[in-house]
């Protein structure tokens, strides 16, 4: 009796997909990265109500040793010496964009008199959105 | 008479795309940051030369001390005391001022949380949000005294 010969499959995984894959994961990626323009490190404060900053903020920042930070939202953000040219700086930015808005990111720790000069500031440039970054609240920081 | 040509196949190599497409993932994956873009919104009134102005009586005035202690209208109170003190006093009067006035002196922190707590007025039972007020040192000097 002839045998009828045993054909032979080569193992292989389709791949042909996978690049197609791969540039979905990157579209992804390119679109929801954020280049964050402060990059401060602080403890910021908690709050149970938080909202969504819109995107391209421009940014005050005031770390631990109440060195202060300042941001439009496009370039890095820029060591200032003194709360005044947070006032020039925010003036600058109003007069080019009257809706912008800006966000205070403050270490928790920072003294209120600091934080004071710096919304002082924002009002005397005409700034009327501003946001007070936070950290999410849970029931167990009580 | 028939000519042998080697004719190179013409077929773009793909068979790097992927290991480029993967490198590409990769650096996004690893310079993507998932930052904290949430905070609390802190409407900022007009700069008004000519304000209206508030008796100090008919406000609410919650002042903190620097160890986080809240005297409000002079007597010490908890955070979580707060809204139902205010709650008689709001509901007769709903737009009646809550001024907050941190010590120079107290973490910024403290001053968020009873913020917070008060955003929070409408959670607990008040028909309105409540009218806060974050008067700055420069204010308080221009027009308080």
């Amino acid at each position: 009796m002839k045998l009828k010969a045993t054909i032979e499959h080569k193992p292989n995984i389709p791949t042909a997909s996978m690049a197609d894959i791969a540039f979905l994961l990157i579209i992804f990626f390119m679109l929801t990265i954020t280049f964050e323009v402060d990059k401060t490190q602080v403890v910021l404060p908690k709050t149970t109500l938080r909202y969504e900053i819109p995107k391209q903020s421009a940014y005050v920042s005031i770390d631990p040793n109440g060195r202060i930070r300042v941001s439009d939202g496009n370039e890095q953000s820029a060591l200032v010496s003194a709360a005044d040219e947070v006032l020039s700086m925010a003036a600058g930015v109003i007069a080019m964009d009257p809706q912008k808005v800006f966000v205070v990111k403050s270490d928790g720790e920072v003294s209120w008199d600091k934080v004071d000069e710096v919304i002082d500031a924002l009002k005397r440039a005409k700034v009327r959105d501003v946001y007070l970054l936070s950290d999410q609240r849970t029931v167990t920081d009580g | 008479m028939k000519l042998d040509r080697d004719r190179p196949d013409d077929e773009i190599p793909t068979s790097s795309m992927a290991d480029i497409a993967f490198l590409l993932i990769v650096f996004f994956m690893i310079t993507t940051t998932f930052t904290a873009t949430r905070g609390l919104d802190f409407a900022l009134p007009e700069d008004d030369d000519d304000p209206p102005v508030v008796e100090k009586e008919e406000s609410v005035l919650i002042e903190i001390l620097p160890t986080g202690e809240l005297i409000v209208d002079q007597d010490p109170m908890q955070l979580h005391e707060i809204i139902p003190y205010l709650k008689p006093k709001l509901e007769r009067n709903p737009k009646k001022p809550v001024i907050i006035r941190p010590d120079t002196a107290t973490p910024y922190k403290y001053m968020v949380q009873v913020y917070d707590e008060l955003r929070q007025g409408e959670d607990h039972g008040l028909a309105e949000p409540i009218n806060i007020s974050v008067p700055t040192q420069r204010e308080i000097q221009s027009f308080w005294y």
